[in-house]
């Protein structure tokens, strides 16, 4: 195998640097946008711990579902995905604390608590970058052995449980929406969106949602061909995948405005406005996701 | 990885359709929530009524916290709360809070830090403007 670093390391030392690479350049990718909102910085040390303590804990066994699932490396045992959603973890964890030092966001001045807050709140959606830029970066270099065990697994798959398989897929879209949501929540614009929004701009929010969702992974579908049976009517896939996906978007959407205090002294209807808001980026992530992953 | 185009072209297990109707349901009755909240609304300009709820000597100064709720469908934005401890119609301290938002039908709280205590003056707390978000 030829790779970027030669020679100084045995061949699976080196497919490890390289992985480790990947999670690295996965985790600056995929983290920078939140690295770089004051509003998270911020939540770093007001966030209620017990809820900050929630994220952190959830994060591990979506990283393991996570690796089982689109793990570069190919992860058969549930040890292989656990080790590595940790290493996806800590590399995440490094990175955030690496770019928020180098922002000057960090100082040794700083209590311990801040400190760590604002580390773990950056690291979930670093370390889902670093899962992923293990498994998408890889894409082109690795090696036609590599190829070959994909292609064999995805056959494989077709006789899986077929619930098993469809539970994957909700798995999939509620990743997608919970990236896009970490990302957009903290900021101030959900709350002032939904503020300003009517309740008739809700409905056709709903609406678009939904709308654009579909037409993600079944009008457009840039990659991955969700393509229908010929006689299958449209609807079928609406009710199956797309309306139980815009609903996962929904409850993701509102897991994270509660994590970030977004709905605290909130009536009701305010929760439901801010949560149709947040829910128009985490459908499409939950799209995306479904083609992407 | 799994090859995702398998997935529609299958035969659809009854968990889904459980699943999809289920989700239906959700959908619809969120969207049936809105809409009657679409057509009962009034239109009425935010209503703020400010609740004080505890006062207390703090260092340096004397402590009010106070609540302040909106009843109408209507957020107001930049609100400014303005507390005065008056003695004989004559304001001896005036002290301006202000709130980036009071959600529509919402509460929030925050507190003023008075230089003296009140003690049997009369403590003014009210919101004294606002924009619309």
């Amino acid at each position: 195998m030829e790779g970027p670093v030669t020679g100084i390391f045995d061949e699976g030392s080196q497919r490890f640097l390289i992985g480790i690479g990947r999670g690295a350049a996965g985790a600056l990718l995929f983290g920078l946008p939140m690295l770089m909102t004051m509003e998270l910085w911020q939540l770093g040390f007001y966030m209620q711990r017990e809820r900050l303590l929630v994220l952190v804990l959830v994060n591990i066994p979506l990283l393991i579902a996570l690796a089982h699932s689109v793990g570069f490396e190919k992860t058969y045992t549930l040890a292989q995905a656990t080790r590595d959603a940790l290493i996806a973890y800590g590399l995440g964890i490094l990175m955030s604390a690496l770019i928020l030092t180098l922002f000057g966001d960090l100082k040794p001045s700083m209590p311990m608590s801040e400190l760590t807050g604002k580390i773990a709140i950056q690291a979930v959606a670093a370390s889902i970058g670093a899962l992923l830029g293990r498994s998408q970066l890889a894409g082109q270099s690795s090696s036609d052995e590599d190829k070959e065990d994909n292609r064999g697994d995805g056959e494989g798959a077709v006789d899986d449980e077929i619930s098993g398989s469809y539970g994957h897929e909700l798995f999939l879209m509620s990743v997608g929406a919970l990236f896009l949501n970490l990302n957009v929540a903290p900021t101030e614009e959900v709350i002032l969106i939904s503020y300003k929004m009517t309740a008739w701009h809700a409905l056709f929010t709903i609406v678009a949602s939904i709308a654009i969702m579909h037409a993600f992974v079944y009008a457009v579908s840039f990659k991955g061909s969700h393509e229908l049976p010929a006689n299958t009517p449209w609807w079928h896939v609406l009710v199956r995948f797309t309306l139980p996906g815009y609903v996962v978007a929904m409850a993701v959407s509102v897991f994270v405005l509660w994590l970030f205090g977004r709905l605290d002294d909130q009536a009701f209807s305010q929760m439901l406005m801010s949560s149709v808001v947040l829910s128009f980026p985490g459908a499409i992530g939950a799209a995306a996701a479904r083609l992407i992953l | 990885m799994p090859s995702q185009s398998s997935i529609e072209r299958r035969e659809a297990h009854w968990v889904e359709w459980v699943t999809g109707f289920a989700s239906c349901v959700l959908v619809l009755f969120m969207v049936g929530l809105i809409f009657w909240e679409a057509v009962t609304d009034s239109h009425q300009p935010p209503a703020l009524t400010v609740v004080i709820t505890s006062r207390s000597p703090v260092t340096d100064g004397y402590r009010v916290t106070f609540d302040i709720a909106n009843s109408s469908a209507a957020t107001a934005a930049a609100v400014v709360v303005r507390g005065e401890i008056v003695d004989r119609d004559e304001v001896m301290e005036t002290i301006d809070v202000s709130f980036d938002y009071v959600p529509a039908e919402s509460k929030s709280s925050g507190a003023i830090v008075f230089s003296r205590d009140p003690a049997d003056r009369s403590l003014r707390v009210r919101a004294v403007s606002y924009t619309e978000p």
